[in-house]
């Protein structure tokens, strides 16, 4: 709005008289701060201080025009007046609002012809979320976050509108762009054991944030090519605004607890065949502690699940100052965030400083320049060996005693007591990012733009991870034999050049068209170093120097695009509006011949209710069209065929050379994604109620997969074209605001969506394409797989034999009857059948604000449904007898089902280890011989509706701040987060994937970092 | 103002086309500066020696709890029961290797490097037969190459032709002059051609000896093999380990020292060789494996975990610094005791003298390869446990004395369902996997990786469905 305010052509000055004015909210009278009073048809204005005062020289004859982000506009001719007092009238969910879209560029909502969907900086921060991509859960439809665990500074996945790929490595996630200038926001988890590293994006500081913009179809993005083929999240920073310089202060402490534990049983303790013996490995095959008692009468049995976790503290500091005059403005801000996770030991935190500032030298030329500093990390605990030690664990310990006087480690059963790893096999990163932006604006003429944006997001992230050797010590069970240290460093490099040229015509009180022509030039340089020294030659001094094997990796990436493209948009009347988008890319990443690709995109508005008489109840009415087009590249150096040589060598002073496992086809070419989305915006009641509907449908053709082949073939992976994958679903939003008063206010927003996906094809001779798998016992192993014809997300595992099952059907029908074998157990069925979904079927979430007088409440609900997950813990419960259901574990039983011939089994069975009851050896029992083999077992319905956020505030008022008198504002807040409402999932918090926001995995639990709810406690000042 | 237009245009399209032409160079950046598009035969070499080592590790580490050799300290642990597991990267290490080992054959070729043709030519023969040995019908005809990338099974008995064919050309090349040496770069012999071509011939005797089940069974061929084969403990095909990099045996010993528990010695293979099951006891026992802190040996037996006992101190386990188990020690391929316990049985039927002494000659071999005193290696062998005269000597006990000196070797695992595990009082091991009725293993299940990838191509199998020469 600013460029726009900035582009008016410079009036004659004529007689001059003053005027002044009080600007204020028509609903509640209050002052309204930063509103712009501009003299219409010129430069000149002013801004309305933070009592709503404002003073201004004019001509006598001229109109001013009082302007504010969320309110109309509106438009007071002087006629003589020397006070104009001014009520501003709210502009609800604005249909005059602005949003930024591709390249920074603000348009207002009603002129586009696809979704967008505008969350506000308050809303980020109302959440209290570190990180910026789970801060925007259940409030973007069709927008799917998902936390990978509850690990401080863990990352959170974003994907919009479904996954686009085939390659089960693919980043699927939108690009993340920061006042017009693209971030990187991979996840790069670690090497080993998972440990909950964070998603780059968790680097922004969530108070800096004036706007965030969800750009969902390829309509949105393509402008900014190829990195937005899954769309973008566009982040706005705040600006000073012109007048006093204010400050505010923001203090928040927030408490963690584990949000949902499993079922566990608390009866049987340590052995093996139901006998007892305190230094078994096997922590819950035993006797039940009633007999246990009756040889060691104070042995017991500990909730060691619940021992383990501690509470976990979130402290949140930040600060900024902000101001400015016509000419120029800033903002500041430094943040600090520290966190300590519920796990012992885990903690991570960031602080950040940020400078924004823009300079207007002339009319015709001005600059703005943003730039933040981050530096952020923390150690990261092995959460899934960590829980894996758990179940191997004995409860009949003090889980928390695990460390003896001479800092070795007590231990029962040769078990690894987890806490004593997490404490001593430290992980710890520390990123240190600058991402900074320049942007040029000249202005010759009314009708030109010339904008040069550039910008760099440059991080280095050091890693050092230490499992320490032996102490030393006598007796010692020490982590490792020999010990290590890796220390890891990453450095990436992006830089963005933008220059775009705007032209702008107004051919006539209904003709309005803009053309934007432009070059965008992207590099990223990236290379990261890893060396590991083995085995320490004195314990406890950890240092490369000190380790007495040293291996080394090495890889470097460099990855070039430029791109051109042109913009048209056309507006008649403010009723229809038509944006014709065309691109070109050229990436270093193909085969030279195949680089080039060219892509356009068309979208149409149509203000129906501004076109035709319409019944009063209809406020407004839009309807969008679109239709695009988006091409996509790949990474660098995967065509053809490469050796490597294995990071053993040098041995013996010589270095071996294998073939590299990855082949890339010679002639790949990009992918192609073409999506069409049509909509509609209604508005009802004086625009007190809304409907936004959306329907689209996206095919990605050509994908560029690396395929896993037999590794008979000579390669492990090929990589080639192939495969199409579509994407359709709908989109719902309705917003209300049922009650509107002095006092009291209510608004509440739905929105939910509902995705459907298909791999179309794959490519002949491929019939499957595994996405991910995880490990079951004996048997009970997960694969997820792409299969032609199907939905992404399917989980393929073993099952029991069903009686009358299609051979030919791959998936499992459940309400077929088991049958059961001679043995008098169900029969296992090892042929991989599909037994669920980890995609959902519908997202959405709730949310309302309500205020009443100086108080105001919001809270937010979301949603899946229709996904489920394969639990790993439940797996290891059910083999380590600590499921509840592992109760009847001494029980008799005829299974239900039906014998090889059909006839109902009437043979009884004991679940228990050894002999049983009736004389016959039952070995390792029902749960180990039977039930952990069974996949089947483990995959549940992993829905959810969590109350997100809750948080109730109360903003102080004049009798307070008057009595304080450099205060401003002040407000106290409390507020929940992430308490889970209803889910049928036993076991810790479903929402928790062990791949990483990084991977496409989502639907292995593993035995993730526990998800958390939280308690906050928040203070805000504005001086 | 039209000028002007006209005049921003141009400089604009100006810049557009100069974008254009730089753009070519610019972007030509996609060479990987990570990977060589070529290797060296040399770095070939080096790291198909290196993995053949590994894989005979990686086998052996397998099968040894089959063979009871090894026993897990926990109850019912799967690799003691023979469960189904999934070996993915048993597999991909042994098609990883063949690979590369197509790689050097061709390059060889080409470049008239003879040697590393023949060698390359054994090291594929080898690798192949130990996946034949454990899964049977495998791919090879189309596989290496990318010809395909769903590549056919063979017949495990036409693969075993294949053996047989690559072990002659490698035979063949290795005799030839070459102006391109192998050196260093060659862990097993350090470029030794005619050690090389011994170990063809032995290998010729090995896989021909795998035939003794079927009617293709060829003594005399066999010994003839054996005669060009290796003539003692000094052309033994061995990979000694690294300081940078110990012997992965001596890994499980410090581990287990450390109380990450593995290399626990079976019940079986304890009793065996203390005087238990045969009343002599073998002087080579110190040398192999660790005892108790009372300075006894007792193992576990297979299937029952250590039961009472202590994570240490209590069971005979492997243990650093032993003859198999010492940091640098060397992983063996192929020894001269093997090919004298494959010329005893060979010759069983046609020189029972000759193979009588070929048993001796085989337990003598491998005692002094452990180091065993001379006047030890006396004493057991002429025990008259192992000394039972000409007359008496069975083949039973030559597959005892070779179960013995292929310790923790994958050859092992073949002997046995050879010998339908036939050895005195050898026993399935406790909580066997039910699905195997009572029976011992006879074959690994094929992965995972190679059912999802592979799927149709892949032989329907069970556990119990047998290596064509186990027929």
């Amino acid at each position: 709005m600013a460029l726009l305010a900035f582009f008016q052509i410079t009036g004659v000055l004529a007689q001059q008289t003053e005027v002044t004015g009080t600007v204020t909210v028509a609903s509640d009278g209050m002052p309204l701060p930063g509103v712009n009073v501009l003299v219409k048809g010129t430069n000149d204005g002013t801004v309305t201080d933070m009592d709503g005062n404002y003073a201004i020289e004019v001509a006598a004859d001229a109109v001013l025009v009082f302007s504010s982000l969320g309110f109309e506009n509106q438009e007071q001719a002087i006629e003589g007046r020397s006070v104009i007092n001014v009520a501003m009238i709210e502009d609800m969910e604005g249909l005059d609002e602005v949003v930024v879209t591709s390249l920074g560029i603000e348009r207002e909502k009603k002129a586009l012809g696809y979704a967008v969907q505008e969350i506000q900086g308050e809303d980020i921060t109302k959440t209290n979320q570190p990180n910026i991509v789970s801060a925007l859960q259940g409030q973007t439809a069709g927008v799917q976050i998902t936390n990978s665990g509850g690990a401080p500074g863990q990352s959170a996945r974003i994907i919009i509108r479904g996954v686009n790929s085939l390659d089960p490595n693919a980043d699927n996630q939108p690009l993340f762009v920061i006042d017009g200038v693209p971030v990187d926001n991979s996840t790069t988890e670690s090497g080993s054991t998972p440990r909950g590293l964070s998603n780059r994006a968790a680097d922004i500081n969530p108070n800096d944030i004036e706007s965030m913009n969800v750009l969902k179809g390829a309509a949105a993005t393509a402008l900014y090519g190829v990195r937005a083929a899954n769309g973008a999240v566009i982040i706005t920073t705040k600006k000073g605004k012109a007048g006093d310089v204010r400050i505010n202060v923001n203090s928040s402490i927030g408490f963690e607890e584990v949000n949902q534990y499993p079922e566990i049983q608390d009866v049987y303790g340590q052995g093996f065949g139901g006998v007892y013996d305190p230094n078994s490995f096997w922590p819950n095959w035993g006797p039940s502690i009633d007999e246990i008692r009756e040889i060691d009468p104070d042995a017991q049995i500990n909730d060691i699940w619940r021992d383990a976790m501690r509470t976990g503290i979130q402290i949140d500091n930040s600060f900024n100052i902000s101001g400015g005059n016509e000419k120029a403005n800033f903002y500041a801000s430094l943040n600090n965030l520290d966190q300590e996770g519920i796990i012992p030991f885990s903690d991570w935190g960031r602080t950040s400083a940020r400078l924004n500032g823009e300079l207007k030298f002339s009319d015709q030329f001005k600059v703005a320049g943003n730039m933040s500093y981050t530096i952020s990390g923390g150690n990261r605990v092995p959460h899934d060996r960590f829980m894996e030690r758990m179940v191997y664990n004995t409860p009949m310990q003090d889980i928390n005693d695990y460390i003896n006087e001479d800092g070795t480690m007590k231990s029962i059963g040769t078990n690894t007591n987890p806490i004593y790893d997490a404490r001593f096999s430290t992980f710890e990163d520390e990123v240190n990012r600058i991402i900074g932006n320049l942007n040029f604006t000249y202005s010759p003429f009314e009708w030109m733009d010339v904008n040069y944006l550039i910008g760099t997001d440059f991080y280095t992230d050091s890693r050092t991870e230490i499992t320490p050797g032996p102490l030393g010590i006598e007796g010692e069970v020490p982590l490792s034999s020999q010990g290590f240290i890796t220390e890891t460093r990453i450095d990436s490099r992006d830089i963005n050049s933008n220059l775009f040229i705007t032209l702008k015509k107004q051919w006539d009180d209904k003709w309005n068209t803009t053309l934007r022509v432009g070059n965008d030039v992207f590099e990223r340089d990236y290379e990261r170093v890893d060396a590991t020294g083995e085995n320490f030659v004195i314990p406890q001094f950890y240092d490369l120097s000190y380790a007495s094997q040293i291996s080394n990796s090495q890889d470097k990436r460099k990855k070039r695009l430029v791109g051109l493209y042109g913009d048209l948009m056309v507006d008649y009347d403010d009723m229809l509006f038509l944006n014709i988008t065309a691109r070109n890319d050229w990436t270093s990443t193909l085969p030279q011949g195949n680089n080039s690709f060219f892509y356009p995109s068309v979208n149409l508005g149509f203000a129906f209710t501004e076109a035709f008489e319409m019944p009063e109840v209809l406020s407004y009415g839009k309807l969008r069209a679109s239709y695009a087009e988006v091409g996509k590249d790949t990474d660098p150096y995967r065509i053809g065929q490469t050796y490597t040589s294995p990071g053993i060598f040098p041995l013996g002073g010589e270095v071996g050379f294998t073939r590299f496992s990855q082949f890339g086809d010679l002639g790949l070419k990009p992918e192609r994604t073409t999506s069409i989305e049509l909509g509609t915006d209604l508005r009802f009641f004086g625009n007190r109620l809304g409907i936004d509907f959306t329907w689209y449908k996206s095919n990605s053709k050509d994908q560029i997969i690396p395929v896993p082949v037999s590794e008979s073939s000579g390669f492990s992976t090929f990589i080639t074209n192939a495969g199409e994958i579509e994407n359709q679903g709908v989109e719902f939003i309705i917003t209300g605001n049922p009650i509107r008063t002095e006092d009291f206010t209510w608004n509440v927003t739905l929105n939910a969506a509902y995705n459907q996906n298909e791999v179309v094809s794959i490519r002949e001779g491929i019939e499957q394409i595994q996405v991910g798998s995880q490990y079951g016992y004996a048997g009970s192993t997960v694969t997820m797989q792409l299969i032609e014809g199907e939905a992404y997300g399917n989980i393929f595992g073993s099952s029991y034999e069903r009686y009358g099952a299609d051979a030919n059907n791959l998936f499992l029908n459940e309400d077929l009857p088991k049958v059961i074998g001679e043995n008098g157990f169900p029969v296992r069925n090892g042929n991989q059948l599909i037994l669920g979904n980890t995609t959902p079927k519908w997202i959405g979430g709730l949310k309302n604000d309500f205020t009443y007088k100086n108080f105001d409440l919001s809270f937010l609900i979301d949603f899946r449904t229709g996904l489920e997950q394969y639990s790993q813990y439940d797996n290891f419960f059910s083999a380590f007898g600590i499921a509840e259901y592992t109760l009847d574990r001494n029980e008799t039983r005829v299974f239900e089902g039906v014998l090889a011939d059909g006839t109902p089994n009437t043979q009884e069975v004991w679940l228990g280890q050894g002999e049983g009851p009736d004389g016959r050896d039952y070995g390792a029992g029902y749960y180990r011989n039977n039930y952990r083999t069974v996949s089947e077992n483990f995959v549940h319905d992993a829905s959810f509706i969590k109350l997100r956020n809750i948080s109730l505030g109360y903003n102080f008022g004049d009798n307070v701040l008057d009595a304080i008198s450099f205060l401003e504002t002040a407000r106290v807040s409390v507020a929940a987060n992430n308490i889970i409402l209803y889910t049928p999932w036993d076991g810790f918090d479903p929402e928790s994937f062990s791949a990483g926001a990084g991977g496409n995995a989502t639907g292995f639990t593993g035995l993730g970092y526990p998800g958390v709810q939280s308690l906050f406690f928040t203070l805000n000042l504005g001086l | 103002m039209k000028i002007l237009r006209k005049t921003y245009s141009f400089i604009a399209i100006a810049g557009l086309f100069l974008t254009f032409t730089a753009c070519e160079d610019y972007l030509d950046i996609n060479e990987n500066p990570n990977n060589p598009t070529t290797a060296p035969l040399s770095g070939l070499m080096v790291n198909s020696t290196f993995e053949t080592a590994q894989n005979t590790f990686r086998i052996g580490n397998t099968t040894s709890n089959y063979v009871q050799y090894l026993a897990s300290p926990n109850q019912g642990s799967a690799s003691d029961v023979m469960d189904e597991l999934s070996f993915n990267t048993t597999w991909s290490s042994l098609y990883n290797v063949m690979t590369d080992l197509n790689d050097m054959i061709l390059e060889a070729n080409e470049t008239g490097a003879s040697h590393y043709e023949g060698a390359g030519q054994i090291l594929m023969a080898l690798n192949l037969a130990m996946t034949v040995d454990a899964f049977g019908d495998a791919p090879f005809s189309e596989s290496f190459n990318f010809e395909t990338i769903t590549p056919a099974y063979d017949d495990d008995a036409a693969l075993y032709n294949r053996v047989f064919e690559l072990l002659e050309n490698g035979i063949a090349n290795l005799s030839q002059e070459t102006d391109l040496p192998i050196g260093s770069d060659d862990y097993i012999y350090n470029g030794d051609a005619d050690q090389w071509i011994k170990f063809g011939n032995m290998l010729k005797a090995r896989y021909a000896n795998h035939l003794s089940k079927t009617d293709q069974y060829n003594p005399t061929e066999i010994l003839a093999a054996i005669d060009a084969g290796f003539e003692s403990n000094e052309d033994n095909a061995e990979v000694e380990y690294f300081e940078e990099e110990f012997n992965p045996w001596a890994n499980v010993a410090i581990n287990n020292e450390n109380l990450i528990l593995g290399g626990w010695i079976s019940e079986q293979f304890v009793e065996a060789t203390d005087g238990t099951t045969f009343g002599v006891e073998d002087p080579r026992l110190p040398y192999m494996i660790g005892t108790t802190d009372d300075g006894e040996y007792i193992g576990v037996p297979n299937g029952e975990g250590r039961g009472s006992a202590a994570e240490s101190g209590e069971r005979s386990t492997l243990v650093p610094g032993d003859f198999y188990t010492s940091e640098q020690s060397p992983v063996l391929i192929a020894t001269y005791a093997e090919q004298k316990f494959i010329e005893a049985e060979a010759a069983f039927e046609i020189d029972k003298t000759r193979s009588y002494n070929a048993y001796l000659e085989g337990i003598r071999a491998h005692m002094r390869m452990l180091g065993v005193e001379q006047s030890e290696i006396d004493a057991y062998v002429n025990s008259s446990a192992v000394s039972v005269g000409e007359d008496n000597f069975t083949i039973d006990h030559i597959f005892k004395e070779k179960w013995v000196a292929m310790f923790l070797h994958p050859e092992a695992w073949v002997d046995a369902r050879r010998h339908d595990y036939d050895y005195e009082n050898f026993d399935l091991p406790a909580n066997l996997n039910p699905d195997l009725n009572g029976q011992f293993i006879r074959r690994l299940r094929y992965p995972d990786s190679e059912i999802g990838r592979n799927g149709s191509n892949v032989p329907d199998v069970t556990l119990l469905d047998r290596i064509f020469w186990d027929e």
